[in-house]
């Protein structure tokens, strides 16, 4: 029976997306959820494009001056670690972030 | 045109035209001046109105943005339904001009704007500076009431329609003014030829009843002859005077058509030029089917075979011949002399044109001919071949 809840753990973590992986499972952690970082970028950045540019930008450097955190939450939850993605695999979960919280085709 | 129209000799079909040119020039200049005006008059007023409905647009605008900025604030927590307003409707874009969401009736919005009318309807884009759900663009869409328009169009009747009958009343004295030198010496030389014809008349009348009264006198050989060649040229007088009457009158004598027999008529014209055709030794053959009558008005139809006959002699050979022949449709005149070169015969009919310069001639009497033709509905042809022979035939 262990040996097969090990099996099926394994499996799900195999089957998780990039984003699912690398993102979800840190930012789940923190008290501010991760559509809020999205909502800020858009407010910031507004089209896909340039949301995304910034988003990689960050996620490869990330420093106080490219961050979209406001100066409090920036001094309580400091500056992230440099991403260890791979550009694909960055690029992949950066588009999978985008389509799950994008404005288009939600509003009635 | 109406200063034109009361001289007995008229402008010439090529000056006319050239007055004409100028009037529609004018016309063409006057109306292009007004449009001009008039689309400006139109984008000032259209500019005007837009100033004024901005203020209130913006408003709405603000508005729209405030719901905006709380649904962007709120978005996980409240229905996310667009903010929509009884008052006008709206759309946003991103800062890549892709639409977000759209209330419009337009799908087709100029973004780079900041407010204009089309098709009926006023857009206001205004750009935010915090982009609430990725909007960096607001398009507030109102219907135009069109009062306004309704003015424009007023004021333009009105003025544009005065302004438009000033400028031709100016073009009208601008032309007048143009003109008056011009009919100064028309007039001069209408006077002229009425006088110069009039004086004609007596002279030329006298020597030809003189010369019929001596005729029939006893009178020599040789002295016939030369009172033969006096009463040609006395002829020839009689001829251009009757063609100036006619040029200078015609539009004065009334027509009076009847039946007339035109074999008769020929034949009575042939004796008339009897003594200029034997004087050339031209050989005449006439071939006249009897019985063929055509409502006309004798004296313009004596004018035009008159014409046409002198023609016939003038510009024939001596020893020649001319051949008259009448059948049931048309008569026609064939003389065997100079011919008309190819490319004169086109303007042959028009008045002082002359095809053959080395006899004497004003060039008048195939424009009379033609003008004749065309008032008793006939039809002149020529046919002609250079240095051989001319057939002008006539036919109804």
């Amino acid at each position: 029976m262990r040996f097969f809840i090990l099996c099926l753990l394994l499996v799900l973590n195999l089957s998780a997306s990039v984003y699912q992986k690398n993102c979800l499972s840190c930012h789940n952690k923190l008290p501010i959820k991760i559509d809020k970082f999205f909502y800020r970028y858009l407010l910031k950045y507004s089209s896909a494009i340039e949301t995304k540019y910034a988003m990689k930008l960050y996620l490869q450097n990330p420093k106080k001056e490219n961050s979209i955190l406001n100066p409090a939450l920036l001094n309580r939850f400091g500056v992230k670690k440099k991403t260890t993605l791979s550009e694909k695999d960055l690029k992949k979960a950066i588009d999978e972030y985008w389509d799950k919280y994008k404005i288009f085709g939600k509003l009635k | 045109m109406s200063v034109l129209k009361n001289w007995d000799i008229n402008l010439r079909q090529s000056e006319k035209k050239t007055l004409l040119s100028f009037f529609i020039l004018y016309l063409f200049f006057t109306t292009l001046l007004l449009l001009f005006m008039a689309i400006f008059y139109y984008n000032t007023q259209k500019d005007l109105m837009l100033k004024d409905k901005r203020v209130g647009l913006s408003k709405y605008a603000n508005d729209e943005i405030k719901r905006l900025k709380y649904l962007h604030v709120n978005f996980d927590r409240v229905p996310r339904i667009y903010p929509r307003d009884k008052r006008f409707k709206s759309a946003i874009y991103d800062s890549v001009y892709t639409k977000i969401f759209s209330l419009l009736d337009s799908s087709d919005v100029d973004l780079n704007e900041d407010i204009y009318l089309k098709d009926g309807s006023i857009y206001y884009i205004k750009e935010l500076e915090s982009y609430y759900l990725g909007t960096k663009y607001v398009v507030i869409e109102v219907k135009d009431d069109g009062i306004w328009l309704k003015r424009v169009y007023k004021n333009l009747a009105i003025y544009g329609g005065g302004i438009l009958a000033v400028l031709l009343l100016m073009g009208y004295f601008l032309l007048y003014l143009l003109l008056r030198p011009m009919r100064e010496a028309i007039e001069l030389l209408d006077r002229f030829i009425k006088d110069t014809t009039h004086e004609l008349n007596t002279p030329v009348s006298t020597i030809l009843s003189n010369i019929e009264l001596s005729s029939k006198e006893q009178i020599d050989e040789k002295l016939q002859k030369r009172l033969n060649r006096i009463k040609i040229g006395a002829r020839t007088i009689s001829n251009l005077y009757q063609d100036l009457v006619f040029l200078t009158l015609s539009q004065k004598i009334e027509s009076k058509k009847q039946n007339e027999d035109i074999a008769e008529l020929l034949q009575e014209r042939l004796e008339y030029f009897s003594l200029s055709i034997e004087s050339k030794k031209i050989t005449l053959k006439s071939k006249l089917s009897k019985g063929i009558s055509l409502h006309v008005d004798k004296k313009k139809l004596t004018k035009l075979i008159d014409n046409l006959i002198s023609n016939a002699i003038k510009y024939n050979k001596i020893n020649g011949t001319i051949d008259v022949v009448l059948a049931e449709k048309y008569f026609y005149i064939k003389d065997s002399g100079r011919g008309i070169e190819k490319d004169k015969l086109d303007l042959i009919f028009k008045r002082y044109e002359r095809a053959d310069r080395s006899v004497g001639g004003f060039g008048i009497g195939l424009s009379i001919v033609s003008k004749i033709a065309q008032e008793e509905g006939l039809r002149v042809e020529i046919d002609s071949v250079f240095k051989k022979y001319t057939t002008v035939k006539v036919s109804w």
